[in-house]
């Protein structure tokens, strides 16, 4: 009986080890939130028992989201476009973004008091998580209209996003603030406070991914590759459940929200929800020309590290084969074969 | 080296305890080089464990040239020009002045302990309520010094203020009733006055102790003022330290927290020489 036991054991224990097994981090945002439901609702256990691996889910805060990713603690996670670039594609991590989900279509915003205009900026303060997405808003929103020599002259003061509401609120003397949702909800709602730009003025500019790095995708016994579909797979079954509002509700509890709240960031949110729409727009030229100015920016700031001498040196591979910088230096890939797999239905 | 060297009697001798003292430093410094150098064999752009030469450049690059959001126009001019108008410097600068206020702000803490634990009324008045405060955990209040502070100097000193003085308070408030209650009485047979006794007779005998309790809180200080420049702030040392955490600059982190260790370390130094100079009957700790 103990023998029988044991065995049983052992087989088990030894079925476990074999099976494959990787890990996705995701943070709290509108676009990623699915991620929790996905997990819980067993979705994802669904295809990664189709595809033989297993998959585990980790939520995170957003910045060590990205730093597991770069240590390679984590095989994939989610981030934006330009973090993809600054963070583990400019430290040597090879990158492949598999899944375009969406873009911020207003999710993010400069807001300002008492009725300024950008051109009233230069000399006043403002509060922002520097060398973000936020710092990126605001100088496209000064380049689009004409006052890009104004931008150093604006006191920019780098503040916590878990403080910059209250932040902002509570001291009048900041003029201006970029931030996010939910807190552009929360500091929008003060009296005398105005929106003057926001990320739909900018479409396809902040996109939201999901990466994988490129040496799990290649692992010579292809279980890397059937990661990626079986995430894939599970992510477009979870996108088409998110008409419901019991669904709804399912994701927003992810985040400790309401669905009220999660549907008004889901309304400023442009999601990809059919893997056709997403490879769409994953293989256009359009693509290209935002993630040139993406890539420009943060060369311009520094982000792609002290020892990168020139943009070129963190190159960008597109889905039509063409690259941006220097070809034997791709760190960063678009890659829409997956959801183009998707889209067959031949997942 | 005879059996018994681990025992409580043994003396080690100049060279072992030269060797042992700094054996941890090695250990720790030739640990990281190994992991360092691994790490780069396998990826030369890893950003996570910097090389030497990449911080000594990094470090370099922070004393002497100007920071990024600075006009670029300053790097001309002599060593000294360029030093004080370098990142390190503006970030030290901005670091220290918080630091010293702080500091100051410490010293009505100490006075207030004194007068607690010597006047009844004072005491009674508010000895409970600081009890109760000390124990309230500053950072979570942030939102409301924002509210109250501003997001400028004040909120970041009073963050300081609020998390450290109520430890000083209760300290110097515990040290004063150890003075034995016979010294009081007799100061006061020979004629001195309630601030006499107060000023002249407790504070001499309590201020080494206090002025030690200060040093050891310096950390907590530090620790304070480090979360409220990562929380809101346009410089300092870990304004800088937030910031290049955001694209993996260690090349630069590391440096800057070996600076501030030194830094600390000297002021520890400073407080512990001053102590010894004002107080030389002091032996105890």
């Amino acid at each position: 009986m103990l023998w029988r036991f044991a065995t049983l054991l052992f087989l088990a224990a030894s079925a476990f080890a074999q099976k494959p097994s990787f890990t996705v981090g995701w943070s709290v945002y509108a676009g990623w939130t699915p991620y929790h439901y996905m997990n819980k609702s067993g979705i994802l256990r669904k295809w990664a028992d189709k595809y033989g691996i297993a998959i585990k889910v980790q939520r995170f805060d957003y910045a060590p989201s990205l730093d597991a990713f770069v240590a390679k603690n984590i095989d994939a996670c989610t981030m934006t476009n330009m973090e993809a670039l600054d963070m583990p594609a400019a430290s040597g991590v090879p990158t492949t973004a598999i899944l375009v989900g969406d873009y911020s279509n207003g999710n993010d915003a400069l807001l300002v008091r008492g009725g300024l205009q950008l051109k009233d900026l230069a000399g006043k303060k403002m509060l922002l998580v520097e060398k973000t997405v936020s710092e990126y808003l605001f100088d496209r929103a000064m380049t689009i209209n004409g006052l890009r020599d104004q931008i150093k002259r604006v006191r920019m003061i780098n503040t916590s996003d878990s403080d910059i509401a209250t932040a902002f609120i509570g001291d009048t003397s900041a003029s201006a603030v970029v931030t996010w949702k939910p807190m552009v909800s929360q500091i929008a709602k003060q009296k005398g406070v105005t929106s003057l730009f926001n990320s739909s003025q900018i479409p396809g500019e902040i996109l939201d991914l999901t990466v994988v790095r490129t040496d799990v995708l290649a692992r010579p016994d292809g279980a890397g590759q059937k990661f990626a579909k079986a995430l894939t797979g599970a992510w477009y079954e979870m996108l088409a459940q998110m008409k419901d509002d019991k669904v709804l509700a399912g994701i927003a509890e992810g985040s400790q929200d309401t669905v009220a709240s999660y549907k008004e960031q889901l309304s400023t949110t442009k999601m990809f929800y059919s893997p056709k729409e997403a490879a769409d727009f994953g293989a256009s030229a359009d693509l290209k020309a935002k993630m040139a100015l993406v890539r420009q920016f943060c060369f311009e700031h520094g982000l792609l590290g002290a020892n990168t001498k020139a943009v070129d040196d963190v190159a960008i591979r597109y889905p039509d084969g063409t690259v941006q910088g220097k070809s034997d230096r791709v760190r960063l890939v678009f890659d829409v074969s997956y959801m183009q797999l998707a889209a067959q239905g031949k997942l | 080296m005879a059996a018994g060297f681990l025992l409580i009697h043994a003396k080690p001798g100049r060279a072992w305890s030269v060797a042992l003292s700094w054996f941890l430093f090695l250990a720790g410094i030739g640990a990281y080089l190994w992991v360092a150098q691994a790490r780069h064999r396998e990826n030369p752009e890893d950003r996570v464990t910097p090389t030497v030469a990449q911080m000594a450049k990094g470090m370099y690059n922070a004393v002497m040239q100007p920071a990024e959001e600075d006009e670029q126009a300053a790097v001309e001019g002599g060593f000294l020009t360029r030093l004080s108008r370098s990142m390190l410097w503006k970030d030290t600068r901005a670091t220290s002045r918080r630091f010293l206020y702080a500091l100051v702000l410490l010293i009505p803490a100490v006075i207030l302990g004194l007068h607690m634990g010597l006047f009844p009324y004072v005491g009674e008045f508010f000895l409970r309520f600081v009890l109760f405060f000390d124990k309230i955990v500053a950072l979570s209040l942030l939102p409301i010094l924002f509210i109250a502070f501003g997001i400028d100097e004040l909120s970041k000193i009073m963050l300081i203020v609020i998390g450290v003085t109520p430890t000083i308070i209760l300290d110097s408030f515990n040290l004063t009733r150890g003075v034995p209650a016979e010294q009081v009485v007799k100061a006061f047979t020979l004629g001195a006055g309630d601030f006499d006794v107060a000023y002249r007779v407790v504070l001499k005998q309590i201020a080494p102790r206090v002025l030690n309790s200060i040093r050891l809180n310096l950390k907590a200080v530090m620790l304070f003022l480090f979360a409220g420049e990562m929380i809101a702030s346009q410089d300092g040392l870990a304004y800088r330290i937030a910031l290049l955490r955001r694209h993996m600059g260690m090349d630069v982190i590391i440096p800057y927290v070996l600076w501030v260790a030194l830094l600390l370390f000297l002021v520890d130094l400073a407080m512990r020489t001053v102590n010894r100079k004002l107080h030389p009957w002091f032996t105890e700790a």
